[in-house]
């Protein structure tokens, strides 16, 4: 360090710029030479739906390259700060880093600002790395989408975001989806919906037996899906106490339920 | 052309110059507890202690322009370093030492403004024989103090605080936050009477003297104490003690 100077914004992507992190700067994406585009495949199921309190997001653990189950034990739900979840869908790789720039750049934010950087600020971020990365994504490596659960405690809710390719943000409203095996049940989404009511009204245990079922449905439809009966899916909950990971005891007695049609 | 003699009459005076406005600084205590790393202080308006990284704090004295590029500073290296390592490398060892060479330079350049800030350091760890405190000069020299650490307006001052600590520490037991708390502010006291009493030893005041001169000063300013909390499964260790978790010791 030379002189002290230093970055006053709090953006930590300007500070990672200034130093030239390969992850600001960015490397540059050669257009594909070969007939054969390179295409990297990703396939997973992660799920967010909401309950009385907040919102509770479930996601399986498997981790596919192609055809290939590369490791069952993937974390694909994971915590950006005491009030924010992200759930990956697409190159775990890209997902893994752009998580751990996450977590600077809140933490960067509030310890230079001395103020906790806004929900909207944070969302806004989320939708500045998914841009950040559309070059690379259209080469055909390291595309990926986040679905992100908060809980707002101004509005005294939990809250769904999802993202399109291009880092537009959407709100939803009951549930979000991604990953290869969501497209395949958002029907199933809407028929929850529509026998059994809103998600928002189910406590945390209720939603978490429907949170499996349909984890269960995807991995049944799709291969790059696994479902709950080999390893235990991932299961955390954001609420006004912060973020609370389901431990596999409760994930267990839900999967015996469902198994008993209770 | 300067002369050697110059140049230790420029450093000198800018020495003094310093020390002459760090004198009436609010010292700062930081404490091994059982229960993490406490940092205490006597505030007016301004926030004194601050958070670095997920194990870090930092507090100074001086002039805010210069402490606030100090804790800058100290959060852009840890951050840029954890992200690019991962958070378990960025020690406050590693902080202290990437700014020392800047506030050096600064305060040997005669063409350049001197950073006018006594700057504590602490990281916590699992048990208090792993956490590390540093204590960093205005001339870009540093200490490292194992247990606890002080900065105070003059070292005289700093003397009588660690004087003040050992006393109520006796043996080497850790003490809990409760404990750590009054002893904390006993500590301050102790700074806070020897300020302006540079060069002469000034004779330690006893403790009715010291709950006095607290008293004094809490007319005017207020308590202020954070926690690296040990035991916490959160990311980020500190956290600023709330008004009823300080009042209790001030009987």
């Amino acid at each position: 360090m030379a002189a002290l100077e230093h970055c006053p914004s709090g953006d930590f992507l300007d500070l990672l710029r200034r130093r030239e992190h390969p992850f600001a700067v960015g490397a540059p994406v050669r257009p594909v030479e070969t007939g054969q585009p390179l295409i990297e495949a990703h396939g997973t199921t992660v799920l967010a739906v909401k309950y009385a309190g907040g919102v509770l997001n479930v996601g399986d653990r498997r981790a596919t390259s192609a055809n290939a189950v590369m490791y069952d034990r993937a974390e694909k739900i994971l915590e950006v700060d005491d009030t924010t979840l992200l759930a990956i869908s697409g190159s775990y790789a890209r997902a893994l880093e752009v998580v751990r720039y996450l977590r600077h750049a809140f933490h960067y934010y509030r310890r230079t600002q001395l103020q906790e950087m806004s929900l909207e600020g944070k969302l806004s971020e989320v939708s500045r790395v998914v841009a950040q990365n559309v070059a690379s994504a259209m080469s055909g490596l390291g595309a990926f989408l986040p679905v992100i659960s908060v809980y707002d405690a101004t509005r005294g809710e939990g809250r769904i975001f999802f993202y399109d390719g291009l880092g537009a943000r959407f709100e939803s409203e009951e549930w979000g989806a991604a990953g290869s095996g969501a497209e395949r049940i958002r029907g199933a989404f809407d028929y929850i919906l529509k026998t059994k009511g809103r998600f928002r009204d189910m406590s945390l245990d209720e939603a978490l037996s429907e949170a499996l079922v349909l984890l269960d449905i995807a991995a049944e439809m799709d291969a790059m899906t696994g479902g709950y009966d080999k390893v235990l899916p991932s299961a955390k909950a954001v609420s006004a106490a912060g973020i609370e990971h389901l431990p596999e005891e409760r994930l267990r007695e839900a999967v015996s339920r469902i198994r008993r049609g209770a | 052309m300067l002369s050697p003699y110059d140049w230790n009459e420029a450093i000198r005076q800018r020495a003094e110059y310093i020390e002459e406005r760090l004198a009436e600084g609010s010292p700062v205590v930081a404490l091994s507890c059982r229960e993490g790393i406490l940092l205490a202080t006597v505030r007016g308006t301004q926030r004194k202690l601050f958070e670095i990284y997920d194990r870090l704090a930092f507090a100074a004295l001086g002039q805010q322009a210069d402490i606030e590029a100090l804790r800058l500073n100290a959060i852009d290296f840890a951050h840029a370093e954890g992200f690019a390592r991962s958070p378990d490398d960025v020690t406050i060892g590693r902080v202290v030492a990437a700014l020392s060479p800047a506030v050096k330079k600064a305060f040997g350049d005669p063409l350049a403004a001197p950073l006018v800030a006594r700057s504590l350091f602490a990281e916590v760890g699992a048990t208090p024989e792993t956490d590390h405190f540093y204590a960093l000069g205005y001339d870009g020299e540093f200490r490292a103090f194992r247990r606890l650490a002080v900065i105070a307006g003059s070292p005289t001052a700093e003397e009588q605080m660690r004087a003040c600590l050992a006393e109520a520490l006796g043996s080497g037991e850790i003490p809990s936050l409760r404990e750590g708390r009054r002893h904390a502010l006993r500590a301050w006291a102790a700074g806070w009477a020897a300020r302006r009493s540079r060069g002469q030893k000034a004779e330690p005041a006893g403790e009715q003297d010291l709950d006095a001169v607290l008293g004094e000063a809490l007319r005017e300013g207020e308590v202020e104490m954070a926690l690296l909390d040990r035991s916490t499964h959160r990311q980020c260790r500190f956290r600023v003690l709330r008004e009823e978790e300080t009042e209790s010791e001030r009987e």
